[in-house]
């Protein structure tokens, strides 16, 4: 963890967990800000603005995970995040 | 160094350490402590000076038939000696069966008792190599790896710089992607960085504007390679102007304590970068046949200079 780096744990309650299209949509939020954002589980740390990165994390649906951002925007980028984790990716 | 268990050696050597477990089926999670084998031998006959304990104990031809060869009651006192001083597990080779008293020394002293239908010495060499793998350190790592010549290079770099895109432009030149984005390193026992991807996205890659695309199927399967040991790591940058221009002075980076080359290059739009990572690796190539281009020259100037120096022309 970096100085000034501000985390928040998440849970992943959408339906298949964080596949690829959650995945597009968090690199496509997490892009927005000039922030470094990442998302850990079981140690396995990855960046938000990386597809790849984060369908290797296996979130699967019912776990937590945290993440944490670094910069001007950190704040409201992790506002972003957490308002699309808890919309369930926008999935109906 | 991370910490192995029975259990692991047999998950991980399915298909390599053909093994099967005969008894002590629930103590699985006893802990490896030394990355070793050992054959008993001598301690069979009841000398257990030195007797390394911590090991995995293996009993080939020659341990099982001097077992043989013992009375019952024997057999048990010494098998049992053996087994009570906390012995990780018991490997027997050849697919032989373990006899009773093992069975039931197995269940005494929660002890693991397998059998492999590999000889002795294969068993060994191919068991040392997976303890090997599986307790060097890893590490993942963010960056593109790509194998160009037998050169394994890492591209690593800001999201969004072009890591993937030049990765396709090399891909189409004929090199091989091993990971895109995430990439898996391990330290080797010969001292090098053994980079590998993620199963699951394994030989996918992701491309702006594209999406996400399976290599093999559009490029055919010589435009993957599994694994390769990293020889270069290159940095895409935003240009600063403070980049090396002579390539002398060769910087490294600390990947799981192995000093591997770094090579940073600043991305500039139209410039192709594909090329230039080319370049990268075959000069890399080069310098590790012993020809280093930077300092040769410079070398030469060095000496041309000291020369008119001195009068001579």
């Amino acid at each position: 963890m970096g100085a000034g780096e501000l985390s928040r744990e998440l849970k992943v309650e959408n339906e298949y967990g964080i596949h690829a299209r959650p995945a597009a949509l968090i690199v496509k939020e997490a892009g927005r800000f000039s922030a470094e954002i990442y998302l850990e589980k079981d140690g396995n740390r990855v960046s938000c603005k990386s597809i790849m990165g984060l369908m290797t994390v296996e979130g699967f649906p019912g776990s937590r995970v945290r993440v944490s951002a670094s910069g001007a925007d950190a704040e409201a980028a992790l506002d972003a995040l957490e308002a699309l984790f808890v919309a369930n990716f926008h999935e109906s | 160094m991370r910490e192995i268990t029975v259990q692991a050696l047999l998950d991980h050597g399915k298909d390599t350490l053909k093994l099967k477990v005969l008894a002590g089926e629930s103590f699985l999670g006893r802990k490896v402590q030394e990355t070793a084998m050992n054959r008993p031998g001598l301690a069979l006959t009841g000398f257990f000076t030195y007797f390394a304990h911590q090991r995995l104990q293996i009993f080939g031809l020659a341990e099982l038939t001097y077992l043989k060869n013992l009375s019952v009651e024997e057999r048990r006192s010494r098998l049992e000696a053996l087994f009570k001083r906390q012995i990780p597990g018991v490997v027997l080779t050849r697919n032989r069966r373990a006899t009773r008293e093992m069975l039931e020394l197995a269940a005494a002293y929660r002890v693991p008792v397998l059998r492999t239908s590999m000889v002795t010495m294969d068993f060994v060499n191919a068991c040392t190599v997976m303890m090997d793998e599986l307790t060097t350190p890893t590490k993942r790592v963010q960056g593109t790896t790509l194998e160009l010549m037998g050169i394994g290079v890492l591209m690593r770099g800001d999201p969004g710089i072009g890591k993937s895109e030049t990765a396709l432009a090399l891909i189409e030149r004929g090199y091989s992607l091993v990971s895109d984005d995430v990439t898996e390193c391990r330290r080797t026992s010969r001292g090098r960085v053994l980079c590998w991807a993620n199963n699951v996205t394994r030989y996918h890659m992701e491309i702006r504007g594209l999406g996400i695309i399976h290599v093999p199927s559009l490029f055919g399967v010589s435009a993957i390679r599994r694994q390769t040991e990293l020889d270069l790591v290159i940095d895409l940058t935003v240009p600063t102007g403070e980049e090396d221009r002579t390539g002398v002075a060769q910087e490294t980076v600390d990947i799981l304590g192995v000093n591997v080359p770094l090579i940073t290059l600043p991305v500039r739009s139209g410039r192709d970068m594909a090329n230039i990572v080319e370049v990268a690796a075959l000069n890399q190539k080069l310098k590790e046949l012993g020809h280093d281009a930077a300092k040769e020259l410079d070398d030469k100037i060095i000496d041309r200079l000291s020369g008119v120096g001195r009068g001579r022309r």
